[in-house]
């Protein structure tokens, strides 16, 4: 409870059981099968994705090309399913997005370029190569890949949450029980101080990109999966989505702080704003607001309360 | 004289024991500044050696050197006979030689099991919290420090808890040389013979420790020798007994006989309202300050840097929320005060760091010296500046600001004629109060005379400057009085025959009554 309160997960948590609550009252049918099974499809590349961004806004930077870069992984992993075995294809979609967090995090960490100049540049690099990659939706995702990754695993679970679950534990793992992942959040905190203290602040940063692509990827995989296509503009839409999750989880974009619970929990509340307003009757376009008012009321609020409790005490 | 001067010092070393930390010729130049200049220094085995200097005299930097956090421009640091690979902190550790710094160096956010355990090792073995906190207790015990909890982030700590764990990190992995970078400014009486019971037991085990501190109370105590630098350069060494506070402090402030300072100007506005009258004046880092500068009047503010100095020149000019029990400015009473406001009232600023709180360096100077005279509607641009033709050039020939002219930018100018740029628009703009954040820092000799003359003009034409210096000199050559703060509180307040170079050093080092 204590770490939550410290790494800002709280209000993205509290949010989410609102938002649910919200939800199931709207819509009660959430909680059949096939809605949750679409519901977990719809959110689980995009927690993914976010966690991918959350790890760069933790060295301190920020990732514009991670949209790109999950495009690329998604096409190139489904071209190489037409042609490879599975585990292959798998690996193909990995390696490429981590070729590309190579690239971002050599730049930042070694070419100490910022964060953002070098992943808008990289992101349109990215770009282009997925489209010359493939130009259009296509690709060759099996039915049995589909089942795999976001069909039904047991009743009322479906398999994506718990490929979700491996990644996030995953992470957690190496994000709190390894000396690289403390270094992480050391590098976001005060890089000066992680420097002095005779740790090795670039290769951490640049292990950091790479662990992010990875989960980008990971994420494409299951987008693909779930979708059943490859297409070079499927990351589009989750740049600003991941950036706006990241946000919400209460995460510092100064770095240092931020929590792969209250990221999921955010994207999972972000991810559903569109199908709540479907089933509310509410012209879906409003969803862009309601995500916004969600995110500025979330951040928002601990910060007014803060600051009137600190003129409080000046007085 | 008993203090040994470089000359003689050098020659006359005896053959040193094989294994000594040995610094031979260490220069580092941050562009035309040099912050050490041709630093040679030994350290035997079991000694204790200190390196004494005023702030800016480079010791924070030699010590940073030899602890690898910086590289040197030149230099050599030998161990043993062998060359240091002082690359990085991680290698000069590996060497032998661990280092406490000044600035903390742990991760605020970090537990201190996280901080005393995470440096060492590969990045990518588990890292076990319990672990980390069961061996970090052990360590904190080992060393006294049974009282701080291993399982807190470092920001919870006080500051003198966090420095013992800074230092108790830096003893921890048994270096061979342990330097302590002013490693008890944040420690009060127990806290420093905590420090010394841990210095005896490394020594008594042959370690050595480069003890860099300015307080001569503790010098005299642990010290087997010392260094004296100023101004990069070594000044002067000395032995354990062989010294006094008196000639170590006029060494620390050196004699510089060859600068020439303009004539102190009389006072003749005394009879208009105060430039600045302050009574209790309270902001983060001042505890209570209380001052008065009549018009015309060069107020100086000495002490050493991280006493209430910057703070007081940013709460004075509103930058920073301050309150007070009275507070005036040329007469008009100020309840609360914000930059605007503070021109306004005819204040003016020139900011510690010309660069980055000072200038747009993209921009013209012209625009830069008419930044804080531009409305926020009207003309701007190339017309502006015709328009304030005239002024602009005045301040150029009062300062002599050597520019191509007012549309160069501001970057390209060096950076005596930066400073000249940030101080120029309060000329000739009918200002009450000029508040000065060592203006002289860092620029050549030349640009510093020129500011010289600008200030005792400022002060002919009645405008009270408060003016902060880092150069003990200045203060006692410029200034009509001189406050000395400490510790965010004014410690003395020197004036006529009492405002020496000795006096100001002292009192800012906590020793009074100097002459």
């Amino acid at each position: 409870m204590t770490r939550l309160r410290r790494e800002g997960a709280v209000p993205p948590i509290a949010a989410f059981i609102v938002f649910l609550t919200a939800y199931i009252i709207i819509n009660p049918g959430l909680l059949t099968r096939f809605q949750l099974q679409t519901a977990a499809n719809l959110v689980v590349p995009l927690a993914l994705v976010a966690l991918g961004q959350l790890i760069i806004v933790l060295v301190g930077g920020i990732d514009i090309s991670i949209g790109a870069i999950m495009g690329l992984s998604n096409v190139v992993f489904a071209t190489a399913m037409a042609l490879l075995p599975v585990p292959l294809a798998i690996l193909a979609g990995i390696g490429a997005g981590l070729a590309c967090g190579l690239l971002n995090g050599f730049l930042v960490a070694y070419g100490r370029l910022p964060a953002i100049a070098v992943t808008l540049a990289s992101a349109f690099i990215f770009g282009s190569i997925s489209r010359e990659v493939m130009d259009r939706p296509g690709g060759g995702i099996t039915t049995d890949f589909y089942l795999a990754t976001s069909g039904e695993l047991l009743m009322f679970l479906p398999a994506s949450i718990l490929w979700l679950s491996l990644a996030a534990v995953g992470l957690w793992l190496l994000l709190h029980r390894t000396a690289f992942g403390r270094h992480i959040y050391g590098v976001g905190s005060n890089a000066e101080s992680v420097r002095a203290a005779g740790i090795n602040a670039r290769a951490t940063t640049l292990g950091a990109f790479m662990l992010s692509s990875i989960l980008v990827s990971f994420g494409a995989i299951m987008l693909a999966g779930s979708t059943l296509t490859g297409d070079p503009r499927s990351g589009d839409p989750y740049l600003l989505t991941s950036i706006a999750v990241v946000a919400l989880a209460g995460a510092s974009f100064s770095g240092g702080r931020g929590s792969i619970i209250g990221t999921i929990l955010a994207a999972c509340t972000l991810g559903l704003v569109g199908s709540l307003l479907f089933f509310a009757g509410v012209n879906s376009y409003w969803q862009y607001v309601i995500a916004a008012l969600i995110v500025i009321s979330v951040v928002g609020i601990p910060v007014i309360v803060r600051q009137v409790a600190a003129a409080g005490r000046r007085a | 004289m008993q203090l040994e001067t470089e000359a003689g010092a050098v020659e006359a070393a005896p053959a040193l024991p094989d294994d000594s930390l040995v610094v031979r010729r260490l220069f580092k130049h941050y562009g035309a500044v040099h912050a050490v200049d041709d630093v040679s220094l030994e350290c035997l085995p079991g000694e204790v050696l200190a390196l004494v200097g005023e702030n800016g005299a480079g010791k924070s930097t030699v010590a940073k050197i030899l602890a690898g956090a910086l590289r040197p421009t030149s230099g050599t640091i030998e161990l043993s006979g062998a060359v240091v690979d002082s690359s990085s902190v991680h290698e000069s550790r590996r060497a032998g030689i661990a280092c406490a710094f000044q600035e903390l160096a742990l991760v605020p956010d970090w537990t201190v099991a996280e901080n005393l355990s995470l440096p060492d090792g590969r990045a990518l073995r588990p890292f076990s919290h319990r672990v980390a906190i069961a061996t970090t207790r052990a360590t904190l015990e080992e060393f006294e420090l049974d009282h701080i909890d291993p399982s807190v982030p470092v920001a919870t700590l006080s500051l003198a808890d966090r420095q013992m764990v800074e230092i108790v990190r830096a003893i921890a992995v048994r270096p061979r040389i342990l330097i302590l970078d002013e490693a008890s400014s944040a420690l009060g009486p127990p806290g420093v013979e905590w420090l010394f019971r841990r210095i005896h037991e490394l020594t008594a085990l042959g370690a050595s420790v480069i003890y860099v501190s300015h307080r001569l109370r503790e010098i005299a105590r642990i010290a087997d020798r010392g260094t004296v630098l100023r101004d990069g350069k070594v000044v002067g060494q000395f032995t354990r007994d062989n010294w006094t506070d008196n000639e170590l402090v006029s060494l620390m402030a050196g004699r510089e006989a060859s600068r020439h300072f303009p004539k102190r100007p009389a006072l003749a506005h005394t009879s208009l309202p105060p430039a600045l009258a302050v009574t209790n004046l309270v902001a983060d880092g001042l505890s209570g300050v209380t001052l008065s500068i009549a018009r015309g009047e060069i107020l100086g503010i000495g002490g050493l840097q991280g006493h209430g100095q910057a703070e007081l020149l940013r709460a004075l000019y509103g930058a920073v929320p301050a309150s007070s029990d009275s507070w005036s400015m040329g007469g008009a009473a100020i309840k609360r005060l914000n930059p605007v406001r503070a021109v306004r009232l005819g204040a003016g600023y020139v900011p510690e760091d010309r660069k980055r709180e000072g200038l747009a360096l993209q921009m013209g100077v012209g625009e830069n010296l008419l930044a804080p005279w531009l409305r926020p509607v009207g003309l701007g641009g190339t017309p502006l500046l015709r328009q304030e033709r005239t002024w602009i050039q005045s301040v150029f020939d009062a300062l002599s600001v050597r520019t191509r002219g007012a549309l160069e930018n501001a970057g390209a100018l060096s950076g005596g004629n930066q400073q000249k740029l940030v101080f120029g628009r309060w000329i000739g703009r009918d200002r009450k109060l000029v508040l000065l954040h060592d203006p002289t820092r860092g620029i050549d000799v030349r640009a510093k005379q020129e500011l010289y003359s600008a200030i005792t003009m400022l002060s002919e034409l009645g405008v009270g400057v408060l003016w902060f210096s880092t150069e003990v000199e200045e203060l006692v050559h410029l200034c009509h009085r001189v406050v000395v703060l400490y510790r965010g509180a004014v410690a003395e307040e020197l004036s006529g025959k009492k405002l020496t170079a000795d006096a100001i050093v002292g009192a800012a080092v906590g020793v009074k009554g100097k002459q």
